[in-house]
């Protein structure tokens, strides 16, 4: 019966009655009114998960372009010591760039790439085993949002945001951060045919991150003036009319946006962190730019009960992302945009008692290959086969890793983790059964996962 | 209400039990062989196999089945997969093992040591199998339908004119539509609704034939006939305006996912893309026949022409397949994609099916086999598509030219007799510039010079140089007119693609219509790819979807919802109609009339069902809480182009006419990738319909009011309520604007406030304002006046600044947003 606790599998439940049978119409009728009338007033009501969990929301961290597992977190000593043997298909294997070592008391090596992150290691759980469909950027990134690499589907964000509601009307509930387009634009946060509401919102890091979120009217008091005035006419109109849940929920709606209005920027201001948070992420004071700022502001976010949240940390121009064709050393800078905000972001929710709660998610569209055309070659290409990414928080084993790639980084060796495995994953942690997160559209029951997916256990604290 | 649920669970659940297959202890197998297949061997099939190898798996993996005994004995693609009682022969083990290289099952990872062992011990004793034998699935080539079965279900049958219902209500209908909808109404015990007033009336059929609110003079000029054919009046005129195409036209773009970007990752733009937008807008304000519509779309390009204009529209028509998605870095690569694409919006648009469902597999549910799809894949494998442009190729091929290859010749020599050398020279530089980056250990500098060769650095300046050299010839050339259309080419049929895997064929499909629809073929002379026949196959009388879908779209657009409520699935997987016998009617109806929608329009628009009012008894709300039975019009939020159409109309900003090309970059200058992709807002006054639309990125306004999909065919828009779109009549530089014009043109035509106060009311709602309402605002501008000067606004531009906030106000307000 554990399937009644949510709206949206109660009215499958209910849908699949009156498929079936004659029986009783009247009941079912009912049922479906209530239904309909309960998700047209408030879309985004907070809903119980599927079944008890430790996870209540979710910062998903996204690095574009596809960033090298085996010069991050997949440690590969014989890709060192074979430097330069050739491989059956010609190519010539490449020495990571970076040294490991080490860390915790795990135990679990991660290169000087991210040596902020390292010593969080304890509380990461590195996936060794992560494979995607597509080798191109567009594709993959899809297929890491949305389970797709093809086709327009709605993103993990939107599913979330379907499936749990939020925890504050007066904030989106998916919210991304990021100041620029990433591959495949806002495919990336779309809900496609989920309802338009649990469609990411984006924030662009800087002065006004909402959209015609400023005031508009000549002062305050004028906009409050003319809230009661529209306020008085669609009373007004809703006491002519019948009550139609849409007329009062658009009242409603002016309700939480003048509410999005005052909490917005609020969460949006850093002015009142200390010094020592600030120094924690590594952001200077008054900067609105940076992943510091984005991490600083999920923080924020997830304390007032945004549900989603993704930070990107760069877009799709060539030169400026982890896409390392032409020489390893561009990761460099990214991982330092990256490594000490996440450390500190890591950091702060466990001081605040916030990561038990809140699952942490870093990921890239796919890894790098371990191996070049040319002998010495500086970039490595995409690599889909096999790449890494960790958990951290909510319901998550730290200090562990899962799965692992063979000797060289190429293929994956054991434990498996499909990007389909990886979503059903996430959604277990959040309560979600990614088999019963569905929705119908044109004719048929869509999921996250499609037919796919297996929830990896053994990472389940 | 959770006790009732729990209460009907309750039923179900018992019968779930009662069905469930009665554990076969056949006589062959003992207790214990039974217990143990379903203890151990069972629940590790259906955890781990039944996935891919079931007859139910979505898609089954190399034609093996493991849901059945006789499944495991045939096998699939490899082989039998069980020898009983010798383990090292049987493939499951072997495959369960882990030990052979390319068979290693299941895929996530090995089981346990433990299960293994038991499956062994089965297998060993003989495989005792306990299941019910299931019919093995055949190949997905050889259909298991029986087709002369399949269409009897509903939709498949012709539509059939029914004899008019008695009813017991009198003096309620106004013509036969009103006799389907009242015997429904009184067969469930509904109150049938009353009429709308006139005022009303005029705001619904205005907006709902033109998107656009009616103006102060139309409604005054309804409300003063008093006519028995005052409404017919409206409609037709309503229906003759020009701004009717734009709105009706827009609900058939939606359908066909229309955009002016190709979709690749580098979304290239389509310059050329709005003559076929155009084309749509002008159909339907020419009430072309839907069939001919049709059949310019599928094959305008080789339907017979009067006239060279004629010729030329009908080229532009085959727009509609052009615009199909393209997809990846090299578009030209991923055909059979952009062929799916093309099949699954044909499917869906004009006849309501999921074709594309059976790209992979025989649909599921309806009864389309994946032979079937791989016929209409002949057709459009046959067919050109123009090539926009992508990462690699970045200009425009196989565009069909309006002028003769032979005049275009002519004209672009000069241009190419300049451009062939260069292009050949460059061509060559970039393998030079290739054989130095691959012959130059990237370690030892790139720039290292070789002695008797040029060095990488020099060959990539020359390069640069000659790009510089070539870029204002290409500048130069003239843009021929073109079409994004599509031609003939090389016809044949289509191989099976296995799976859906365009590398794994299987066999060869004649081209055909089908099967559930007829199956027609091609005839054997048939020269050319096919599309001509499959337009007639579309739009024949016989297929009984066409006519049905295309009035229960119209249906739909006047009334919110349609008749059937999955608009573009009349599948088994889709609501039937809620009034088949109505619906069948209109489609006879329809097509005795030519396939005139406009008369469709009017004779649904004349129907009492038409003109109730949105109120009705709330006595029916427990009986029929979704109106599915109509005892009162529905209530609809205006979609995101009626609300910027109709600011700016009130404000006296938009601009009426029809657009050209957009202001695209010159495609000399294109060098989009899929780092950088094309992306642009366009600004304009003009009406929504003409805002350029991108593949990837939806336009920031018509994505907070959720305005159509580009990437896929969408049937029904949305019409969410969100704080988003608060914020934007509450903030946004745009409705500000537009209330400030407004407040402009009251102040400037009257000078009373009570006067500006009823043109704000009739401009904006269509209505004069009650006195509690005069009140409130004259009370409202006074105070807002006063709290102007009390924050120190200039005392010139406080009168103003008074009335665009009161104009504001209106604009957000429920009553203007909401059509009753």
């Amino acid at each position: 019966m554990d399937s009644l606790d949510c709206g949206c599998s109660r009215r499958q439940a209910i849908r699949s009655l009156v498929g079936g049978s004659l029986l009783l119409p009247g009941i079912i009728a009912d049922l479906l009114a209530a239904e309909q009338a309960s998700d047209a007033a408030d879309p985004l009501a907070p809903r119980p998960p599927h079944f008890p969990a430790k996870a209540k929301r979710i910062i998903f961290c996204y690095m574009t372009g596809g960033a090298s597992h085996v010069d991050s977190f997949d440690y590969k000593p014989k890709l060192f010591e074979d430097h330069g043997k050739t491989l059956k298909n010609g190519k010539f294997l490449s020495q990571p760039k970076w040294k490991f070592r080490p860390h915790g008391q795990s135990g679990t090596e991660v290169s000087e790439l991210f040596p902020e992150l390292a010593e969080c290691v304890d509380d990461l759980c590195i996936i060794r085993s992560m494979k995607t469909d597509h080798g191109d950027h567009f594709e993959a990134t899809l297929g890491i949002h949305t389970g797709s690499v093809t086709f327009t589907r709605p993103s993990l964000g939107s599913w979330v945001s379907y499936g749990l509601g939020t925890m504050n009307q007066n904030l989106p509930s998916f919210v991304v951060l990021a100041p620029e387009l990433p591959y495949a634009g806002g495919q990336v946060w779309a809900s496609d045919f989920l309802p338009a509401c649990h469609q990411g919102t984006r924030i662009v890091p800087g002065a006004e991150p909402i959209p015609n979120m400023k005031p508009h009217s000549a002062s305050p008091e004028i906009q409050q003036m003319e809230l009661g005035l529209l306020e008085f006419f669609n009373r007004k109109h809703l006491e002519q009319h019948d009550s139609d849940p849409a007329l009062a929920a658009r009242i409603k709606s002016f309700e939480t946006a003048f509410g999005m209005q005052q909490e917005a920027p609020e969460a949006f201001d850093l002015s009142k962190e200390s010094d020592a948070t600030l120094n924690l992420y590594g952001l200077e004071r008054s900067s609105t730019q940076g992943f510091a700022w984005q991490c600083l502001v999920a923080r924020r976010l997830a304390e007032r009960g945004v549900r989603f949240i993704e930070l990107i940390d760069t877009g799709s121009s060539s030169g400026h992302n982890w896409d390392a064709h032409a020489d390893m050393q561009t990761h460099l800078p990214l991982a330092q945009n990256v490594d000490r905000p996440l450390a500190g972001l890591l950091k702060d929710l466990k001081s605040r008692g916030m990561l038990a709660d809140t699952l942490v998610v870093w990921t890239t569209e796919f890894g790098r290959t371990p191996f070049t055309e040319k002998l010495n070659a500086k970039g490595r290409e995409h690599h889909p086969k096999a790449y890494s990414s960790w958990l951290a928080g909510g319901g998550v084993k730290g200090g562990i890793t899962y799965g692992t790639s063979d000797d060289y980084g190429i293929e994956v060796a054991e434990n498996l983790v499909h990007v389909h495995d990886f979503h059903a994953t996430i959604l277990h942690l959040l309560g979600l059964d990614h088999k019963r997160l569905t929705f119908r559209h044109a004719g048929r029951d869509f999921r996250l996962t499609d037919v796919h997916g297996n929830v990896v256990e053994a990472i389940l604290a | 209400m959770v006790s009732k649920t729990k209460r009907v669970l309750l039923v179900f659940g018992l019968w779930g039990s009662w069905n469930l297959p009665q554990l076969g202890l056949s006589a062959q197998l003992s207790h214990q062989d039974v217990e143990f297949f379903e203890k151990k061997i069972r629940p590790v099939l259906v955890d781990h196999c039944y996935l891919c190898h079931s007859s139910s798996s979505p898609q089954v993996q190399g034609g093996l089945l493991l849901d059945s005994r006789d499944g495991l004995l045939k096998g699939g693609k490899s082989g039998p997969a069980l020898v009983p009682e010798e383990p090292d022969q049987s493939l499951l083990i072997k495959a369960l093992r882990y030990t052979e290289k390319d068979l290693k099952m299941p895929p996530s990872g090995k089981l346990p040591a433990e299960t293994i062992a038991d499956f062994e011990l089965w297998v060993e004793k003989g495989a005792p199998d306990p299941r019910k034998p299931v019919a093995v699935a055949s190949l997905p080539q050889k259909p298991n339908y029986d087709f002369a079965e399949e269409r009897k279900f509903w939709s498949y049958r012709l539509p059939c004119q029914s004899s008019l219902p008695k009813t017991k209500t009198r003096c309620w209908s106004k013509n036969w539509i009103d006799a389907f909808v009242l015997e429904k109404l009184e067969e469930k015990n509904l109150s049938p609704g009353t009429p709308a007033d006139k005022r009303t009336l005029i705001r619904r059929a205005t907006f709902d034939l033109t998107g656009l609110p009616p103006t102060p003079q139309e409604i005054e000029s309804f409300l003063q006939d008093a006519s028995p054919n005052a409404f017919d009046k409206v409609i037709d005129r309503l229906l003759a305006s020009p701004r009717y195409g734009e709105r009706w036209g827009r609900f058939w773009l939606d359908l066909v996912r229309y955009a002016d970007t190709a979709g690749d990752s580098a979304d290239y733009p389509v310059p050329q893309a709005y003559l076929y937008r155009n084309y749509v807008i002008d159909s339907f304000n020419q009430d072309k026949p839907f069939d001919q519509f049709v059949r310019e779309q599928v094959a305008g390009d080789l339907l017979p022409s009067q006239s060279e204009a004629q010729r030329w529209q009908q080229i532009m028509a085959t727009g509609y397949l052009a615009i199909a998605r393209r997809f990846s870095v090299v578009p030209e690569e991923y055909k059979h994609l952009t062929i799916d694409d093309t099949l699954d919006n044909l499917g869906r648009s004009i006849l309501g099916l999921s074709v594309s469902c059976a790209r992979c597999h025989d649909h599921k549910y309806d009864p389309i086999p994946t032979a079937d799809y791989y016929a209409l894949y002949g057709i459009f494998d046959s067919t050109r598509y123009p090539f926009a442009g992508s990462e690699n190729i970045q200009q425009q091929k196989d565009f069909v030219l309006r002028m003769s290859p032979a005049e275009a010749e002519k004209i672009l020599k000069p241009y190419s007799d300049q451009l062939v050398p260069l292009d050949a020279e460059l061509k060559r530089l970039k393998e030079e510039k290739k054989a130095l980056e691959k012959g130059t250990p990237e370690t030892e500098g790139a720039d290292a010079a070789v002695p008797g060769k040029r060095t990488l650095k020099e060959v990539k300046a020359e390069i640069e140089a000659l790009k510089q050299r070539r870029l204002p010839i290409a500048a130069q050339m003239p843009i021929l007119e073109a079409a994004y259309a599509v031609a003939d080419e090389d016809p044949h049929n289509a191989r099976i693609q296995r799976r859906g895997d365009p590398k794994n064929l299987g066999d060869e499909v004649p081209r055909r219509f089908l099967q559930v629809l007829g199956g027609q073929d091609l005839l054997p002379a048939e020269k050319g790819s096919g599309r001509l026949e499959l337009a007639e196959w579309l739009t024949a009388p016989e297929n009984p979807l066409t006519a049905r879908v295309l009035v229960n779209r119209v249906w739909q657009h006047h009334f919110g919802k349609g008749l059937v409520s999955t608009p573009s699935d009349f599948g088994k997987r889709g609501s039937p109609p809620t009034h088949s016998e109505l619906l069948d009617a209109l489609a006879v109806r329809f097509i005795q009339s030519g396939c005139s929608i406009k008369a469709m329009h009017k004779l649904i628009m004349m129907s009492q069902t038409y003109q109730l009012s949105s109120d009705g008894d709330p006595g029916n709300l427990p009986r029929d809480p979704g109106n599915d039975f109509l005892w009162k019009f529905n209530r609809q939020r205006l979609d995101a182009e009626a609300i910027r159409d109709s600011l700016l109309m009130i404000s006296g900003q938009l601009d009426l006419s029809q657009t050209g090309p957009h202001p695209f970059p010159h495609a000399s200058t294109w060098s989009f990738t899929q780092h950088n992709p094309f992306t642009a807002v366009y600004d304009t006054n003009r009406r929504s319909v003409y805002l350029m639309t991108q593949r990837f990125q939806r336009h920031p306004y018509l994505s907070i009011f959720d305005g159509a999909d580009p990437n896929t065919s969408t049937p029904l828009r949305s019409s969410t309520i969100t704080p988003i779109q608060a914020l934007f009549m509450m903030n946004s530089p745009f409705v500000h604007e537009q209330a400030d014009r407004l407040a402009g043109r009251l102040i400037a035509t009257q000078s009373e406030s009570q006067k500006r106060i009823d043109m704000a009311y009739q401009l904006v709602l269509g209505r004069l304002p009650s006195t509690e309402e005069l009140h409130r605002s004259q009370a409202y501008l006074q105070q807002t006046e006063e709290k102007l000067k009390s924050i120190e606004v200039p005392a010139e531009s406080r009168q103003q600044k008074a009335w665009a906030s009161y104009a504001g106000v209106l604009l957000s307000s429920n009553e203007f947003i909401f059509v009753e």
